[in-house]
């Protein structure tokens, strides 16, 4: 009601401006709606090349009434989940440590800088014939190989943040008289957050693509497993099925990753506003 | 033609954010080739009049007219100097000034005729292959206000140009604009914060009041040119302007 | 009162530059007395000098040849009894009001209380009390330099350094901050040295000021001050002083 009566204050101009900020929030809804005619579309006739949303649906209904491997979708999901946060935890203690260390001191990064710039260079999935020669195909190395993949770019963003810190920033420092241990504590460090932030960004992505990848290479749960078990039964919809739910929680994780900045970090959401 | 004796004209300008009244009711015109300053005090909805100047916002109620037509960016021709320069980087000097030009699609002789106009004007041949990173920031809004003036625009917009130049250059650059304002006949609106900048220049002072910002008088500043900024009726201007604003 | 103390001395200051393999020279040959609780103004335009001198006194970067003694002793690298309000940057962003205000006490390994104590006198004295937990980017470009100056004071300085704290400042906003430091400074009398490039502003604070000449610098002239505060800006006087001051400084395009 009360819209309607602001609407009556607006000129010709004003309503045009409206509808064009109005168009902006229908678009996304449009872009998914088309997706979905697309794939009724693609999936019409030749059914068993590309499953219809209809199967997935069934297949979804069905995977509730009857688990695979004693899981649900739900608790397929959730296996990858512990397995990611288990290996992000760890990937962020040590890779924000390390990057502060090979940021902060210069002796540091000359003697650990290079090898770390080489190690960087291999692909986290590389690791696989190792890690599964060394320690078989159980909960460890799968965590292991997430562990790897997440660390990387927490360790680049955070020597970067640290390392280029802005010069006012530092003579502020000076001029209060602040030793090694205030500079580090009080200025880099929080100067560095927002690029230590953009690692923890990145590794959550990265991580979340390198477990189901990891979980292909065999196991019994996560949603990798799911999209194996259906390639290998033919069980197309299963496939699509894993794949959007695959989708669906990279996005929430990323929302959750910038509610989580927002908390840790209250000058940046203030900025925003 | 038409009737109207006025290049510009802003009739009623209005502009709400929802229930907040940010301009009300501002009318005004400006006479071909008049240099018209605005000034009010911090804070007053001054961004937001520019940004419906340039057509960024539209208003709630009222218009702004050139030549008796509803302004449109498109047709006519606007120009703008902010308080930061932006002169493109990869481009010199001559560049910089001969682009805005170009993508009007003026003819080559057209282009060099205005071109080594504004140079002249404004002395700057050593300058002519530089790049804008050699140059000092002032230097940059030279080139900028020269840019501005060879476009023969139909209103110059200036927004606080020198803010943050001490007076020395500022009341050089200042006598540099108003030449360049003679010679070429431009219509120029330029809003500061500064009251002494503003008698300096203008022919017309536009006093805004506080948000809802309306237009609290409209001062004819009657000196004559150059104008010594010591002379009584010059610091009479100056403070009568600062007791309608004075909030600091 | 021993107004004529010298707590500050500058001897043969100079700084050069290696730029693009060029020798750049920044200032030469500078040397100059700033008195115990004066207000000092270092005027000059361009970007030559002004800073770099202050940077010096702040011990952020070393001359290249001569001395500085503060009460007669030759300081080396930053002093704790030098404070500096800054132009850019001024304030850590991830820090509220009262964070960045009690920042000095605090790297001094003061408690909590007393070092809130002495911060929220100074929130107070520059006007900004309920503003203590909002976060710089919050607040408006006069409101940070107000921070700025507090946190400084926080420090109990005996000198202050102040590096064009109001360029960024509109002409009105600018009025406005230096009624206020003017204020501030007669509270809590402290030596201070200003620098600017406007110099209206100059002549509305200082008790003397300095004019250096554009790259590289030197001193030009001192100039003692002697109109009453607070000062008029468009008092005749003050108007003859500003052009005298105006002609005989070097115009930097």
């Amino acid at each position: 009601m009360k819209k309607e009566k602001e609407e009556l204050f607006l000129s010709e101009y004003e309503r045009r401006e409206l509808l064009q900020s109005r168009i902006y929030r229908v678009l996304p809804v449009a872009a998914i709606l088309l997706l979905l005619l697309l794939w009724v579309a693609v999936s019409r006739g030749e059914a068993s090349k590309f499953p219809s949303p209809t199967a997935v649906w069934e297949r979804y209904l069905k995977l509730l009434d009857r688990p695979i491997k004693n899981l649900g979708l739900f608790g397929h999901i959730w296996a990858s989940l512990q397995r990611v946060f288990i290996a992000l935890g760890a990937a962020w203690v040590i890779g924000i440590s390390f990057g502060i260390l090979i940021g902060w001191n210069k002796k540091a990064n000359a003697l650990l800088g290079p090898i770390f710039t080489a190690f960087r260079a291999v692909p986290p999935l590389a690791w696989v014939p190792l890690v599964t020669m060394w320690f078989g195909i159980g909960e460890f190395p799968k965590v292991l190989i997430v562990f790897v993949g997440a660390l990387m770019p927490v360790v680049v963003n955070t020597q970067a943040g640290i390392a280029n810190v802005q010069k006012e920033y530092m003579d502020i420092g000076t001029i209060f008289h602040a030793n090694g241990r205030q500079m580090l504590l009080e200025i880099a460090i929080p100067s560095a957050f927002d690029a230590i932030f953009a690692g923890i960004r990145n590794s959550t992505s990265a991580g979340w693509m390198v477990v189901l990848a990891a979980e292909m290479l065999g196991g019994k749960s996560g949603v990798g497993f799911l999209i194996v078990r259906g390639m290998d039964s033919g069980d197309y919809p299963l496939c699509l099925l894993s794949m959007i739910c695959i989708g669906v929680v990279g996005y929430l994780l990323a929302i959750v990753i910038q509610f989580l900045e927002r908390i840790i970090c209250p000058w940046t959401a203030k900025k925003s506003n | 033609m038409s009737e109207s004796q006025y290049k510009v004209e802003v009739h009623n300008l209005t502009k709400n954010f929802g229930s907040l009244k940010v301009l009300n009711d501002i009318s005004f015109n400006i006479k071909k080739g008049e240099f018209v300053c605005i000034v009010g005090p911090t804070g007053c909805g001054k961004t937001t009049f520019l940004n419906l100047l340039t057509r960024i916002y539209m208003p709630t109620k009222g218009d702004l007219l050139i030549d008796g037509e509803s302004a449109d960016p498109k047709k006519h021709n606007l120009a703008f100097v902010f308080q930061e320069p932006s002169a493109l980087p990869w481009k010199t000097v001559e560049q910089n000034l001969r682009f805005g030009l170009e993508l009007k699609k003026l003819p080559k002789e057209e282009i060099d005729k205005r071109v080594e106009t504004i140079i002249k004007l404004m002395g700057l041949e050593s300058f002519r292959d530089s790049y804008p990173h050699q140059l000092s920031v002032s230097t940059e809004q030279r080139i900028i206000i020269g840019r501005a003036f060879a476009m023969n625009p139909d209103l110059l917009l200036m927004d606080e140009p020198y803010g943050q130049m001490d007076i020395k250059l500022r009341f050089y650059l200042e006598d540099e604009v108003l030449r360049l304002w003679k010679e070429t006949g431009a219509t120029v609106l330029f809003i500061t914060h500064n009251i002494e900048e503003a008698v300096y220049l203008a022919e017309r002072v536009l006093i805004l009041s506080n948000k809802p910002t309306t237009i609290k008088e409209d001062l004819a500043i009657d000196l004559p040119r150059p104008r010594d900024v010591t002379a009584p009726e010059f610091i009479e201007k100056r403070q009568y302007i600062t007791d309608q604003i004075k909030w600091w | 009162m021993d107004s004529e103390k010298v707590k500050l001395k500058l001897e043969h200051i100079s700084q050069s530059y290696i730029v693009n393999n060029q020798v750049f020279d920044a200032a030469v040959d500078v040397s100059m007395e700033v008195r115990d609780s004066e207000f000092l103004v270092l005027l000059g335009p361009g970007r030559c000098g002004k800073t770099i001198l202050l940077n010096m006194i702040a011990g952020l970067e070393k001359p290249v040849d001569g001395r500085i003694l503060l009460d007669g002793e030759e300081i080396k690298g930053s002093d704790e009894r030098i404070g500096m309000v800054f132009q850019k940057r001024a304030l850590m962003p991830w820090k509220t009001v009262m964070q960045n205000v009690e920042f000095g006490p605090k790297i001094k390994g003061m408690a909590k209380e007393p070092r809130r104590e002495i911060a929220q006198k100074y929130i107070n004295l520059v006007g900004l009390q309920g503003f203590e937990k909002s976060y710089p980017d919050e607040l408006s470009g006069g409101m940070k330099q107000r921070v700025s100056i507090a946190r400084a004071y926080a420090n109990d300085p005996e000198i202050l350094l102040m590096d064009e704290p109001f360029g960024a400042l509109d002409a009105q906003t600018r009025y406005a901050m230096e009624e206020e430091v003017q204020r501030i400074w007669e509270t809590e009398k402290r030596t201070v040295i200003f620098v600017t490039n406007n110099i209206e502003e100059a002549l509305y604070l200082a008790d003397r000021i300095v004019l250096l000449s554009n790259c590289p610098a030197h001193v030009k002239a001192v100039y003692d001050v002697k109109l009453p505060r607070p000062r008029n800006t468009i008092d005749p006087e003050f108007l003859r002083l500003r052009r005298e001051i105006s002609d005989n400084t070097d115009l930097a395009l």
